[in-house]
């Protein structure tokens, strides 16, 4: 049976915002029937990361949050996974990271660990959002032409499809809503900047015919 | 991207991030989050983050100028 480990640290907006944004996922994954491991607020840690890892063999390892080159980060930053320490615990694992820059090198090096792929931002993930909006995060109109394809590329997998198929939809949104920005004269146009840098730094390492069955 | 940032290029820069909307808030990883002032300080400071914004403009420019976004 397929599961899935899912970090959801809320402790600024940023955090806050991408947690709300994966609630959707976490629904269908329940429709689906498959178990969902939700280390939500002060459970995203290390500890209880590590463990899930250890125990559960999640197919499917989603982190949300801040990171760099080479960590991915939790509740208040805590590190979770890092190279030369864990990353090794990602082993036959599909992963996807929302966060800064770890795709860089934490990316191919969990691949060389035995992840089966591993796909996030080999740079900062910017978007830009509605702080009136803040209560309700996934109302947010502006939010959603940056997240939405983040959103695409997990239901994506969790119908099934392969690392590759889904990473094709993904930057297919995300190039839908740049030429959306790009064309509309309102407020939006401004926008375009930030989504063509994500589009840029959205990369998958790893087997891309992975799939989680 | 750590070079000094010159004089001209902040102006440019600068000019560009004033057509953002002034009721939007940027989030720029673990960098924070920035509405459309905060972003124009960093720029005028020439601090990291003000190298950020920077080189993200330059990259978007870039592409307009080579086509790849049109």
């Amino acid at each position: 049976m397929s599961s899935i480990l899912i970090t959801r640290p809320e402790h600024d907006d940023t955090t806050y915002y991408l947690s709300h944004w994966s609630k959707e996922i976490i629904a269908l994954a329940d429709q689906k029937g498959i178990h969902i491991f939700d280390l939500n607020r002060e459970k995203a840690v290390k500890l209880e990361v590590e463990s899930r890892l250890k125990k559960s063999y999640p197919n499917l390892v989603i982190l949300n949050g801040h990171g760099n080159d080479t960590t991915v980060t939790g509740h208040k930053n805590e590190p979770l996974i890092s190279v030369g320490e864990n990353e090794s615990l990602l082993k036959s694992r599909i992963v996807y990271a929302i966060s800064c820059k770890s795709a860089k090198v934490l990316g191919p090096k969990s691949i060389d660990a035995g992840a089966l792929s591993y796909t996030g931002y080999d740079d900062d993930f910017i978007f830009m959002y509605d702080p009136n909006k803040i209560s309700k995060p996934c109302s947010d109109e502006t939010a959603k032409l940056f997240l939405s394809h983040s959103q695409r590329f997990t239901e994506s997998l969790i119908k099934g499809n392969t690392v590759k198929e889904s990473f094709s939809r993904s930057k297919n949104i995300l190039r839908e809503n740049l030429m959306k920005s790009l064309s509309s004269d309102s407020k939006d146009n401004a926008l375009t900047r930030y989504l063509w840098w994500d589009l840029t730094h959205f990369v998958s390492h790893g087997d891309l015919n992975a799939a989680i069955s | 991207m750590k070079e000094h940032i010159s004089e001209d290029l902040k102006e440019l820069v600068i000019v560009r991030l004033e057509t953002l909307p002034s009721d939007r808030k940027v989030s720029i990883g673990a960098y924070g989050e920035f509405d459309k002032e905060e972003l124009i300080q960093h720029v005028k400071k020439g601090d990291e983050i003000g190298s950020k914004i920077v080189e993200v403009e330059l990259e978007f420019l870039r592409a307009l100028k080579e086509g790849i976004v049109a």
